[in-house]
């Protein structure tokens, strides 16, 4: 929408003089735009070739609908439909979970919370982004699957439920944060609209501030699902890894396999070259198709919502659609009847007839509630959503902190690993880590950073953008598990980087460009039109007046996704796993093409490898976590700085 | 004045980022540059004689074999100052493929080799250092005495999903086994399976480790691990063969009773030199078998 204005402006500037360093820097910016599509058509030709022989020998129906997935049994089966199933039940019960507590904290967070309250709480979200996956895992197979065993009375709490509730659990901070950057920047006016007009807060809230957001809000539910589907180590770590679809589907206590975690835990072992090698990059192909189309489903839904809501409020969707009340019933009826077959694999009938009965009850009871009833019942369920998330996050943070603490000491820090880590030291874990993060950002932030530029200022939407769009879109949806397969076959073995902390890097620098992409062409987006429309008035060329006009306002939200990607990137073991590092050393690396040593990954080898090392592994995860919060601790600080002067 | 500040925000977090990466980069340098010096070793009469080779040499693949190239490199390094010695895990593809490409000295796996790796990397050696029981374990609660083999396959089928069926409580049993690209699921399978195929409701897990925490807490679960991995949180159930219980134990394996054993493999590209050729007479040597006995695996000359 933006754009469009800003290019067919007629620049007085422009007409003025002619500015050779524009194009130059224009093309700069288009050339970081597509570097973010060469990754994806470099890591969809070695998918797609690594994959080709499995699909001709196996044939793609047999491995599509194929229940059976026995890749080393005599004779082998490669089918993998129970996969894909564990793969959709596992993300769909992962966003139910974290959908509905996530976007009521950060309507909380937006509208309700005091401001001492607010800035308390978002930076220790932001914090939460930062626990490694294999953090989750570790406390999911120690703490959450023993929990739902015995509350369950179920043989093994490896399941559908303990997955979708850690993945739920790891996307809060992501879908938080992102939602409520969209909400803070609804215009004030549009509140004191409604407000003046009678409305309660709660209508307020929910007719014209959600909706206003929703673009936003969605955008920030894409990244977490994306997290979601994309997710290896916690999922592995807790799904239990039978490939069997549950019988019936809603038995959420089923164990069952995603299609990341077969590639996680078969990929080290497979034979290369072999059939079973070539199916597993086929599952790789597989997963990235399913991110691809829901990337398109997501893009095409949010496509529709920009073009209703043109002008971010538009009266049609304050005043209502007649019809839609009864849809929105029917919806909720489903969704009752849908939550009562979940209860009744967990708790059997009573607590499906409960569920049943409470589901339709609100049913009827909510479209007769007065606007005053309405917000109190509202609000009450935003509080309780927030001190839940308050709560999750408490445990998992004591839980961590108060068994790791003793492992803390000075030898801890500053020595090397002895015994296989049960003793001395993680030092060059820490400083492995730190110069993984650093390269990663420092490749993918100027390119990210470029590539929204040319996305959000200087291109009007057309087919070169949505290219890219759809580029970065894949990009982001890519599993990072597919990124560390990418790493070794291209940037190891094809370009013989070797495992060196150089191809670690440049696939976590890969990995965290889409966020970095996203979060800075929303944050542009976000800045009023009238600025730049001023300043090109005033003859700034558009380079001058994006340097100084709409860079400026917009460094908070870019931070942000810095933020969050830095987190990522400290945090993920996947891509590293057969790129980057090594289990031990004694030296620090000298070159960028030694290997490094890496805290979460030493903590995954600890933790799944070395019996006896509880103490070091909990060490291990608490250092992790106050590093990540010594980094997040210096960007949140200079952002509130920075906040203070220009926010309102 | 407001907007003054504000142009400097984002040039300045550029800065601060490289800057890091600029220190840390010299960190690093700083932390080569001082190596401790190759000095002369003062060991006590049958240590291992390095030869004195140094440099750099990568080892990596099957994370069974981790543990004993972990501990082996370790007193390796303190032996013999000049060496660096990195150890890597990934599975035993990984390492293989490693070797096979070059991009590592030393491979590691816990199978032998594939024959579609012997004809893509034909020069692969394949050098047995070790040698490892395979251990049944149960949840130390388990009342169950010992198993057959016949019983345990059975149970990984989804044959039989009760203990009470193979003379325990009435529990649902938990079969717990490794991924199916793994050396010791391969293993496993040969050795108990056969040619029964095993059920899809199994969890499967990708390392020793993983196996272990998951049966330690579990009461009905049963899993299969390395013997490095049975500790006090898990009771290694003794295999009924023609009905005397054998206990999964160093000795048994070493007497050759106990029924699933196997070999673990360092893997050269033709005949390791230098560095690399001297770890690996480190590893064979009667001080790098001690270290092998000590990790929990059974040194491969006994």
């Amino acid at each position: 929408m933006h754009p469009i204005s800003t290019a067919t402006l007629p620049g007085p500037a422009r007409a003025a003089r002619p500015h050779r360093g524009e194009s130059a820097i224009r093309a700069l910016w288009l050339a970081c735009a597509l570097v973010a599509v060469l990754a994806v058509a470099f890591i969809l030709l070695f998918l797609v070739a690594d994959s080709l022989p499995a699909f001709v020998e196996i044939g793609i129906a047999e491995f599509l609908l194929g229940e059976t997935w026995s890749p080393t049994a005599t004779p082998p089966a490669h089918g993998i439909l129970s996969l894909v199933v564990g793969t959709l039940l596992v993300t769909i019960g992962a966003m139910a979970v974290a959908v509905p507590l996530s976007v009521a904290t950060a309507i909380y967070l937006a509208e309700l919370a005091p401001p001492r309250i607010r800035n308390a709480v978002r930076p220790v979200i932001e914090l939460l982004a930062g626990i490694p996956s294999v953090v989750f895992g570790f406390f999911g197979l120690v703490v959450l699957v023993e929990w739902l065993r015995v509350s369950f009375a179920a043989p093994s709490g490896e399941s559908v439920l303990a997955g979708s509730l850690l993945l739920g659990i790891m996307t809060l901070p992501t879908i938080i944060s992102v939602s409520e950057d969209a909400i803070g920047s609804v215009p004030r006016e549009f509140r004191e609209g409604s407000l003046a007009l009678g409305a309660t807060r709660w209508q307020t809230i929910r007719r014209v501030v959600v909706p206003s957001a929703l673009s936003g809000i969605t955008a920030a539910i894409i990244l977490g699902m994306g997290r979601a589907i994309g997710e290896t180590m916690a999922v592995l770590m807790v799904t239990g890894n039978a490939a069997v679809i549950p019988s019936p589907i809603t038995d959420v206590l089923s164990p069952v396999r995603t299609l990341t975690g077969t590639l996680g835990i078969e990929m080290g072992e497979v034979a290369i070259g072999s059939l079973h090698h070539h199916a597993l990059f086929a599952v790789a192909t597989v997963l990235l198709v399913i991110t691809l189309a829901v990337n398109l489903g997501a893009s095409a839904v949010l496509r529709r919502l920009n073009a209703s809501a043109t002008g971010r409020a538009s009266p049609s969707r304050l005043a209502g659609v007649p019809g839609r009340a009864v849809a929105g019933a029917a919806v909720s009826v489903l969704a009752a009847v849908l939550a009562a077959a979940v209860a009744h694999s967990v708790g059997g009938m009573p607590a499906a007839l409960a569920v049943l009965g409470g589901g339709l009850l609100l049913v009827v009871a909510v479209p007769r509630l007065s606007p005053r009833q309405a917000e109190r019942a509202a609000f009450f369920l935003l509080y309780l959503a927030v001190a839940v998330v308050v709560a999750i996050l408490a445990i998992i943070l004591f839980d961590i902190a108060s068994k790791g603490f003793p492992a803390l000491s000075w030898e801890f820090l500053t020595g090397s690993p002895r015994d296989l880590g049960r003793a001395g030291g993680i030092f060059p874990a820490i400083v492995g880590t730190l110069y993984l993060v650093a390269g990663a950002i420092a490749l993918a932030l100027p390119l990210g950073v470029g590539a929204a530029i040319h996305l959000a200022e200087y291109q009007r939407e057309n087919r070169l953008t949505r290219f890219i769009r759809s580029g970065v879109d894949l990009l982001n949806g890519t599993p990072s598990i597919v990124f560390g397969l990418f790493g070794f076959t291209f940037l190891v073995l094809y370009l013989e980087f070797g495992v060196s902390m150089l191809a670690g890097q440049v696939t976590l620098g890969l990995m965290v460009l889409p966020t970095i992409i996203r979060t800075t062409e929303e944050a542009l987006r976000q800045v009023p039109q009238g600025l730049r429309e001023g300043s090109l008035a005033l003859g700034a060329t558009q380079w001058q007046t994006i340097r100084r006009v709409v860079l400026p306002p917009a460094a908070p939200g870019i931070l942000t996704g810095t933020i969050l990607s830095i987190g990522r990137a400290a945090g993920e073991t996947a891509p590293i796993l057969f790129t980057a590092v090594v289990f031990s050393q004694r030296h620090l690396p000298s070159s960028l093409l030694d290997p490094v040593m890496a805290l979460p990954y030493h903590l995954f080898v600890l933790a799944t490898n070395v019996p006896g090392a509880q103490q070091n592994t909990y060490g291990t995860a608490l250092v992790l976590i106050l590093l990540v919060c010594v980094i997040y601790g210096v960007a949140i600080a200079v952002r509130a700085r920075y906040q203070t002067t220009t926010r309102l | 004045m407001h907007s003054h500040r504000s142009t400097l925000i984002l040039p300045g977090l550029v800065a601060v980022v490289i800057g890091a990466l600029l220190v840390a980069g010299c960190t690093g340098t700083g932390g080569t540059a001082t190596p401790t010096p190759t000095g002369t070793t003062t060991d006590n009469a049958g240590s291992f004689v390095p030869s004195g080779a140094t440099g750099k040499i990568s080892v990596t693949g099957s994370t069974t074999v981790l543990p004993i190239a972990q501990a082996l490199a370790e007193r390796y390094m303190d032996l013999n100052q000049g060496a660096d010695i990195q150890v890597s895990g990934g599975g035993s593809s990984v390492g293989v493929t490693a070797i096979g490409e070059k991009t590592a000295e030393i491979g590691m796996a816990s199978r032998e080799l594939k024959d579609a790796e012997t004809a893509k990397y034909p020069a692969l050696e394949p050098i047995a250092v070790a040698r490892d029981g395979i251990a049944v374990i149960v949840h130390p609660s388990n009342t169950v005495a010992d198993l057959t083999l016949d019983q345990v396959r059975e149970i990984y089928a989804g044959n039989v999903t009760n203990w009470k069926d193979v003379g325990g409580q009435d529990r649902q049993i938990v079969a717990i086994g490794r991924d199916s690209a793994s050396g010791t699921r391969e293993f496993f399978t040969e050795k108990v399976m056969g040619t029964t195929s095993t059920a899809a409701t199994m969890l499967e897990k990708n390392s020793n480790g993983a196996i272990q925490s998951s049966v330690a807490p579990n009461p009905g679960a049963i899993g299969y691990v390395g013997l490095g991995y049975v500790d006090a949180t898990v009771r290694a159930i003794p295999l009924s063969v023609d009905g005397t219980a054998v206990e999964p134990s160093i000795e048994n394996v070493v007497n050759g009773r106990y029924p699933v054993a196997r070999e673990l493999y360092f893997v050269t590209s033709g005949e390791a030199t230098g560095l690399a050729r001297d770890f690996v007479a480190f590893a064979l040597s009667d001080e790098g078998q001690q270290i092998v006995e000590k990790e929990g695996f059974i040194p491969i000359a006994a």
